[in-house]
């Protein structure tokens, strides 16, 4: 059968369902019929699938995640093993990636009060990227960002540096600049 | 189609949806006439039908595989147990009764410890639940590809919200952002997302 429903409407009512943002009249609702149609049980199959692949590529730090402070916490409480870097603007701190690490974290302080819009550009000393419209909380001020554990395990000796621009409709400001400087990890 | 707005506007939920219980309800009859003489076949299909229904029931509410699992083969057990000794007046409504089964038997499940053994050992059918995981899983290097195209604020909010279930509230308190937001970026990254996957957009 085929949802009345657009299908990325009923996505986001059945993962409210899923993360329990339902009230209780409407998640009996939504219960109820997910055991009259196969069609909607299986759409949320489907979505449960899809967050599973996405837990498996953010484990295995497939690609770069901007993330919060209170997200490295839960990544923490779940056992995995981190490599954090902290960072004042204008800093620069040696850096590596241990075999025995699942991610390296970049905490980039800055400040933040009153900014609305931050980007981040990365210099690999080749290139660069930017990445718009950051996420971030400015009370914490700090930009956390993971990048790519298949990125560093192959990185010989390099300087990176991260940028962080607050954007106004006008005008962008440099909120500070980070320097990594990457040695491959020896255990010596 | 309907859409969010019909939400907004305060149509009921079910309204929303089409339903496709007929086939149970009419498993649900033959079961019932054929009583204690079973009927395997309608039974098999029965079993194929619920079991994902209330695996997914079960996972929601227990948070583990082996105890959804677990109600899986209580909850069909019980219900055919009552199919077969006639006692399901309403067989119409069968997918009510099997959802009702299922939160009766959450609730009682601390309290029932050695019961489920008891009704394993009386029941000679197969109940295993259909294996189901993964089924949908997408390739993963184009889910690396579809990720890393999102817009940061939209990866952001998937990855922080599918790690650990993590709902809307809590994440818009984490990031500074009001819950609705929190919503309508998760809602547009999912939809981003799947379109990648399905090929129709680069993610954005």
């Amino acid at each position: 059968m085929t949802p009345h429903v657009h299908d990325s409407e009923l996505d986001s009512k059945l993962l409210s369902y899923w993360l329990d943002e339902l009230d209780e009249t409407q998640a009996s609702e939504v219960e109820e019929h997910l055991f009259a149609c196969e069609g909607c049980a299986a759409r949320l199959r489907e979505l449960l699938d899809l967050r599973n692949a996405v837990r498996a590529a953010l484990r295995d730090s497939r690609f770069a995640a901007v993330v919060t402070p209170a997200f490295v916490r839960r990544l923490q409480a779940a056992g995995l093993r981190l490599r954090e870097y902290h960072l004042l603007p204008g800093g620069s701190v040696p850096c590596t990636f241990a075999p025995t690490d699942d991610f390296v974290v970049s905490h980039l302080h800055a400040p933040l009060a009153g900014v609305r819009q931050v980007d981040l550009v990365y210099d690999d000393g080749y290139s660069q990227h930017r990445a718009p419209h950051l996420p971030f909380d400015a009370s914490a001020e700090e930009v956390t960002v993971i990048p790519p554990v298949a990125m560093l395990r192959n990185l010989g000796t390099a300087t990176h540096r991260m940028r962080l621009f607050a954007v106004t409709p006008s005008s962008e400001r440099l909120l500070g600049e980070y320097t990594f400087n990457h040695e491959p990890w020896s255990s010596t | 189609m309907r859409t969010a707005s019909h939400y907004a506007r305060g149509v009921p939920i079910s309204a929303a949806f089409t339903r496709d219980d007929d086939e149970a309800a009419r498993l649900a009859r033959r079961i019932l006439e054929a009583a204690s003489a079973g009927d395997a076949h309608a039974e098999a299909e029965f079993c194929r039908q619920f079991a994902p229904r209330i695996r997914l029931f079960g996972l929601k509410r227990l948070r583990s595989e082996a105890a959804a699992a677990d109600l899986v083969q209580d909850v069909l057990m019980l219900v055919l147990q009552k199919l077969r000794a006639g006692a399901v007046h309403e067989p119409e409504r069968i997918a009510s009764f099997v959802l009702g089964t299922a939160r009766q038997l959450c609730i009682d499940a601390r309290r029932n410890g050695g019961r489920r053994q008891r009704l394993l050992d009386s029941f000679s059918l197969d109940l295993e639940p259909a294996a189901t995981p993964e089924l949908h899983a997408p390739d993963e290097a184009r889910l690396q590809h579809c990720l890393q195209a999102l817009p940061e604020r939209e990866r952001a909010v998937l990855i922080m919200t599918f790690y650990d279930d993590c709902p809307a509230e809590t994440l818009g308190a984490q990031m500074g952002l009001s819950t609705g937001n929190v919503r309508v970026i998760r809602h547009r990254g999912l939809k981003h997302l799947r379109d990648c996957l399905v090929g129709s957009g680069g993610a954005t």
